[in-house]
């Protein structure tokens, strides 16, 4: 009997897993079984897992809704724009905060992993008074620029460890050969940090894609409408019957490029969660 | 300003870079310009300008973005500044805290729902994601897969889009977690008073902090007079105040990825040589976890138990997309910023927004610091 136990054990196991992993999923599966449904069987009494007849109604309407379409590639064109003032910034204030001496280094440092407990909400309503007398209410500017100026102090400080650990010979053999910081920093440093600058790039992306608060904040009319802020306005209590379908097509829609940036990038995510999130 | 939104956008971004590195060219040189006039090396002189050069994005930044924006709420939340009225803002000393630390509905009913998420949620958050950390730590074949998993939620968390889809399935009537519910309860007796008693449960504890938030406890009366729910109740996730809480701990609980993979490099960190030295003395695997793995996860415990504190605090996007249309329950789910949001935006009273934002503020700085001091106090650091 006693060598069977760790094939129970194994078993049992198993479909604890499963049956944990088959509940996690469960919202991305009735995500798209939904999509695929008619408005009848989303509000049907009954139990529908997949529909009978899948239809692709959904769909084809959602690629004929311009508002869908535009606010799919605002959000595209917001994330990149902001994704390259961020990424490049938060590179250099890292080379300055871990391959060059310089007075004041520490001070400054120190001011920058104190903003991190700063939230970003205390500082919503001087900010919108601010963007406001510059006259940027209802454009783009400001879920964008702020990030040029190295936002995310966090994603510094992981970066900042990494360029820590290169070999200073790297860049003292390339000073006396002449070259400058400007290009020790772009040859010889940024090459060698690409894994942690991807792991940066992939929170970034889905902090930005996600982000709902400021984009609502600012943005004001439809024609400038991001996908979260877009999606929401599908779902309103004033309509008797919920298009449903419509809905979920546009969700399978956003969240796609969510699960496809998480599967290519999964190994950096699940590793730096655990040495950035235990720093605190 | 070209009247392309894309266009426009596209411009102020190269103007911002220009900005930028002229911010780092005047930064760089004006403390190089020191360093020499005190004598510096040129090899100093040289490594201070880069310094301040490539550092100065984030100098630059913290000043417009974060230090002025800070002094100036800090300034307003004395007065009573609108940013729809061009009169210059009425000082109004500590009027503004005093209304919202006394006298403010709404800012109190955020604390206590707060408070529910931290009692009630976090508990439930934690143990789901120690539960599914300990299966993991078991070390089998397909464990990467079970944990990429149980991670995808944090990252599409709080989209609107995967919210939406929350919505459908806590549809009170034809949701399909409802659903699913109803169709156990009428197969296995034991689950239908299982459900009910969970639901009575639920209600008594939601009554009791919907009481607290209004000084009132006539729901909390009227559940306990209607007594065990009836035979075919199912919970009412978003449309009564008693569950829009518990719709929040769902999505939360849903989200325990993050959680889960704190408690896995805990569990990873402990000696094998303990379990090992248990093992022989004859200990079985449910003592081995309460003597010798949860002792020492108790640093990982409450570094989330922190964490969730001040993530239940900023709640918005579920609030937002669940409720925002359902006036006479939103009350019952608020959070600290979704109150600070709905306050300065409805009326632009920049004024007590500003105090609201200075009064989140503090509460997160004395959380972090006692967190700091209580850490070394009941928490387990032997052996590391």
């Amino acid at each position: 009997m006693k060598q069977y136990f760790p094939l129970i054990r194994g078993a049992f196991l198993y479909t604890l897993l499963t049956g944990a992993t088959v509940l996690m999923s469960f919202p991305l599966f009735w995500m798209i079984s939904s999509s695929l449904k008619t408005i009848q069987e989303t509000n049907s009494p009954g139990i529908v897992w997949i529909p009978a007849q899948p239809t692709l109604e959904a769909y084809i309407n959602i690629f004929n809704n311009s508002d869908f379409l535009r606010s799919y590639f605002n959000s595209v064109f917001y994330v990149t724009l902001a994704m390259a003032g961020t990424l490049i910034s938060i590179a250099a204030v890292a080379y300055a905060f871990s391959r060059i001496e310089w007075p004041g280094r520490n001070v400054v440092f120190f001011l920058m992993l104190s903003t991190m407990m700063i939230p970003a909400q205390a500082l919503i309503v001087p900010q919108y008074v601010f963007f406001n007398k510059l006259g940027w209410i209802g454009t783009f500017n400001p879920i964008i620029i702020p990030g040029y100026f190295a936002g995310g102090a966090a994603m510094i400080f992981l970066l900042r460890q990494s360029m820590a650990q290169i070999p200073k010979e790297l860049d003292e053999s390339a000073f006396v050969d002449g070259a400058t910081h400007l290009q020790v920093w772009w040859e010889i440093v940024l090459p060698l940090v690409k894994a942690p600058l991807a792991t940066i790039a992939t929170f970034l992306f889905v902090g930005l894609w996600n982000n709902l608060l400021t984009p609502l904040m600012y943005l004001q009319t439809i024609d400038l409408y991001t996908l979260p802020v877009y999606v929401s306005t599908l779902y309103n209590i004033n309509q008797t019957v919920q298009p449903w379908p419509t809905i979920m097509t546009a969700a399978v829609l956003t969240t796609a490029p969510l699960i496809v940036v998480f599967f290519i990038a999964q190994r950096y995510i699940l590793e730096s969660v655990v040495v950035s999130g235990l720093k605190g | 300003m070209p009247t392309n939104p894309y266009l426009n956008v596209l411009l102020m971004a190269l103007f911002t870079v220009i900005f930028i590195i002229g911010c780092s060219y005047g930064l760089g040189s004006v403390a190089r310009w020191i360093v020499r006039k005190r004598g510096g090396s040129p090899k100093h002189q040289e490594n201070t300008f880069a310094g301040y050069f490539f550092s100065a994005p984030w100098i630059t930044g913290f000043l417009i973005f974060v230090l002025v924006p800070l002094a100036f709420s800090l300034y307003w939340s004395f007065t009573d500044y609108r940013v729809t009225s061009s009169a210059p803002p009425n000082w109004k000393g500590f009027e503004n805290y005093q209304t919202i630390l006394f006298n403010d509905a709404g800012f109190r009913a955020s604390i206590i729902n707060t408070l529910y998420l931290t009692v009630i949620g976090l508990p439930l958050q934690m143990g789901v994601a120690l539960f599914l950390a300990v299966l993991l730590n078991q070390k089998m074949k397909g464990e990467k897969i079970f944990r990429m998993a149980f991670y995808l939620p944090v990252i599409l968390g709080f989209n609107t889009a995967v919210l939406l889809c929350w919505r459908l399935m806590l549809n009170t009537g034809t949701g399909i977690i409802n659903q699913i519910i109803r169709s156990l309860s009428t197969a296995f007796s034991p689950f239908n008073y299982l459900n009910r008693t969970l639901i009575y449960v639920q209600e008594i504890i939601t009554g009791f902090f919907l009481g607290l938030n209004t000084g009132k406890y006539n729901l909390l009366m009227n559940i306990l007079e209607a007594g065990f729910p009836a035979d075919n109740r199912v919970p009412l996730w978003v449309q009564s105040p008693l569950w829009t809480k518990m719709s929040v701990i769902m999505l939360m609980v849903w989200g325990c990825g993050a959680m889960m993979l704190i408690f896995l490099a805990g569990l990873n960190n402990i000696p094998k040589e303990l379990h090992e030295a248990a093992e022989v003395d004859g200990a079985t695997g449910w003592q081995k976890f309460w003597k010798i793995s949860f002792p020492l996860l108790t640093p990982y415990i409450f570094y989330n138990l922190v964490v969730g504190l001040i993530a239940s605090l900023q709640i918005f996007e579920p609030i937002f997309v669940l409720y925002r249309d359902n006036q006479p329950i939103i009350s019952s789910t608020i959070s600290m910023v979704y109150y600070l949001w709905q306050k300065t935006f409805s009326h632009f009273e920049i004024g007590y927004g500003s105090a609201i934002s200075w009064v989140i503020l503090v509460i997160i700085l004395i959380v972090t610091v006692i967190q700091f001091r209580l850490q070394d106090r009941w928490v387990t650091y032997d052996i590391y």
